[in-house]
């Protein structure tokens, strides 16, 4: 149990203040990166009309993610953000799944990654509403019904980025929690590959889907 | 232990934050499953307008979920202001 | 009256195991009763296939049944735990296992009695499909058993666990803080999650040809319906594990027992409600199945927005934990 809540720090001095990173969880993101390159470099290298497996499973996310996108936004947004979603989904999956290798960690477990992520997905949806409505409709919003509900209506955006964050963090951070404690109950006998299989695979799945449908229905209710 | 009487209003301060924000929850959380069961019933029913009725879904969730805002809102309060 | 610690703890080891099994009994008791009440409706539509639908039934109220045995189970062993080293902190323990199986057990009970009732109405519809309705009902209600079992490794884990010399001031209430967290927080989970395996049942008797759909739906809908317990989980772990500089404050103490009491009743709303949209999604599959993609993603939307409230809750608690 000793594991819980060890965290391999690096902390670098800066005039006087200090930046701590988890260098645990920069290996990692670094790791799934280069899996999303090398199987981008495969999926696109030497195109044919007949593809071979890995470009077909390519295409298939590609074209499953690109619908998903066009169902929300329309045919026009969705060539803008149609690569944004494709590659937030690739990422947030093999980071949830990355957990299943042994010695390795979900990137995701960690409340930085994701909460950046949302960060990233605030900042661009709201970017876009502004760009679609003109900075004005885009104010006069956070009045609605009334004037004064005005920081009520703030605290209520925000609140999305807490949400869509902390969503993904509890779901993998408890998921893995629950996998330590019962592998340790157990002795690891027999329960951890379903463990394993139901809170890595598919729960990962699951979230990651969530997380990336939100994120494209955020940008469309700022959109229209 | 003696107890004095701005630790008895910081303990309540906690609790009632505990308390605001946890019952809070239970309204809102019943009542926007609701309104997602009665969206997928619609959908359901007549799929052609699911852009519609998603955006109609979102809009009356976060409508039911200002409640639990203000929840939060007054969780946050009890922490930090009082 | 002078009490010595051997007795504090015997008192809270009595006290722990009667509201386990007392809290315990309630949702299997219902959850029983309504499948016992949708057999008997069954078995006056169809009375020539009584047999099936009794036995149907029987093997339905073993499975809702199983919530209250693990809650028996923590009873026993907390009437007949031996202690070896009576402390203060080990009787707050003891209560909070009583007190997290106790609360587990209500919404699984409640929760895995709709599959079996509704697996019962179904096989008087649909006689030749029984066994495959078995299956689901069976499948549905272990899945909505989750949440209790969360709480049971809670409850085994403040019992059976050595915690050390955690100072007693601060600690106490974090123990009870978990045990309310787990226990709460898995009543709306284990609820919702049967209202999805309820409508899947229905669902599968009413379009047999459905199924294969309609229970992987039935799946998704009540891994996310888990979600609030996982938080309740999540909550009740780093108030066991974290360790609180010792403080006789009475304030440091209520803030931990506060964000076990804000995560347990936080989680209960968005259980329920993440279980009634599953339920909607299912029960529409099996009517439209061509579009069963669709309510899928409008399901995890819905169930992901009306999650926000268990996340808030979960921030406070979070707060309360480490900031203040």
């Amino acid at each position: 149990m000793g594991e819980l809540g060890k965290l391999h720090q690096l902390i670098i001095p800066f005039f006087g203040h200090t930046i701590t990173l988890n260098l645990e969880v920069i290996v990692m993101t670094w790791i799934v990166f280069t899996m999303l390159i090398i199987l981008g470099l495969f999926a696109g290298r030497k195109k044919k009309i007949l593809p071979g497996p890995i470009q077909a499973f390519g295409e298939l996310i590609v074209s499953m993610l690109y619908g998903l996108t066009e169902d929300a936004l329309g045919k026009e947004r969705a060539k803008t953000y149609g690569p944004l979603v494709c590659a937030l989904f690739m990422f947030l999956l093999l980071s949830n799944w990355l957990g299943i290798i042994p010695h390795l960690e979900e990137p995701t477990k960690d409340l930085n990654t994701t909460l950046g992520l949302g960060i990233m997905g605030f900042v661009i949806a709201h970017y876009a509403g502004i760009k679609s409505k003109g900075f004005k409709a885009y104010i006069k919003e956070y009045f609605q019904p009334i004037f004064f509900m005005m920081p009520l209506n703030l605290i209520g955006e925000l609140a999305k980025i807490v949400s869509i964050s902390f969503r993904l963090f509890g779901n993998i951070m408890g998921g893995s929690i629950i996998i330590l404690v019962v592998s340790s109950l157990t002795y690891s006998v027999v329960l951890p590959p379903f463990l394993y299989a139901f809170f890595g695979l598919f729960v990962g799945t699951i979230q990651a889907f969530v997380f990336t449908m939100l994120t494209i229905v955020y940008i469309s209710v700022q959109v229209r | 232990m003696a107890i004095e009487g701005a630790e008895i209003v910081k303990a309540a301060a906690f609790i009632g934050a505990g308390l605001a924000m946890g019952l809070g929850a239970i309204g809102p959380g019943v009542g926007e499953g609701m309104v997602a069961a009665k969206a997928c019933e619609a959908i359901g029913r007549n799929p052609k307008e699911a852009g519609l009725l998603t955006r109609t879904m979102l809009v009356g969730q976060a409508v039911s979920e200002s409640t639990g805002i203000y929840s939060l809102v007054i969780a946050l309060l009890l922490l930090f202001v009082v | 009256m002078a009490v010595d610690v051997e007795t504090v703890v015997k008192i809270a080891a009595y006290a722990g195991g009667g509201m386990a099994m007392g809290f315990g009994a309630i949702g299997a008791a219902i959850g029983e009763g309504y499948t016992a009440a949708r057999a008997n409706l069954a078995i006056s539509r169809n009375p020539k296939i009584s047999g099936e639908i009794f036995k149907n039934m029987l093997v339905g109220q073993a499975v809702a049944e199983s919530a209250s045995i693990f809650a028996l189970v923590i009873a026993i062993l907390l009437l007949f735990l031996d202690v070896p080293v009576p402390s203060l902190l080990k009787a707050s323990a003891l209560l909070a296992a009583g007190i997290s199986m106790g609360f587990g057990a209500i919404g699984s009970g409640v929760g895995s009695g709709y599959p079996g009732g509704e697996a019962c109405f179904g096989i008087a519809k649909q006689p030749e499909i029984a066994s495959q309705l078995t299956t689901n009902m069976l499948i549905g209600s272990a899945v909505c058993q989750t949440p209790a079992i969360f709480s049971m490794v809670v409850a085994l884990m403040l019992m059976f666990i050595e915690f050390g010399n955690a100072p007693l001031y601060p600690t106490w209430a974090a123990y009870l803080g978990a045990g309310l967290s787990m226990g709460l927080a898995a009543i709306g989970s284990g609820y919702g999650g049967g209202l999805a395996a309820g409508a899947s049942c229905e669902g599968i008797s009413r379009h047999p040809k459905t199924a294969a759909s309609v229970t992987t739906i039935m799946l998704v809908g009540q891994a996310v319906s888990q979600t609030p317990s996982i938080f309740g989980l999540l909550i009740s772990f780093i108030l066991m594990f974290k360790s609180f500089p010792e403080s006789t404050s009475l304030s440091a103490a209520m803030a931990l027992l506060a964000a076990g009491i804000c995560m347990g009743f936080g989680g209960i709303g968005p259980g329920i409600g993440n279980g009634m949209a599953a339920e909607g999604a299912v029960r529409w599959v099996a009517r439209n199945v061509e579009h069963a993609g669709d309510l899928m993603r409008i399901m995890l939307v819905g169930q992901a927005v009306s999650q926000s409230t268990a996340i808030y809750a979960m921030v406070v608690s979070l707060v309360l934990i480490f900031v203040v």
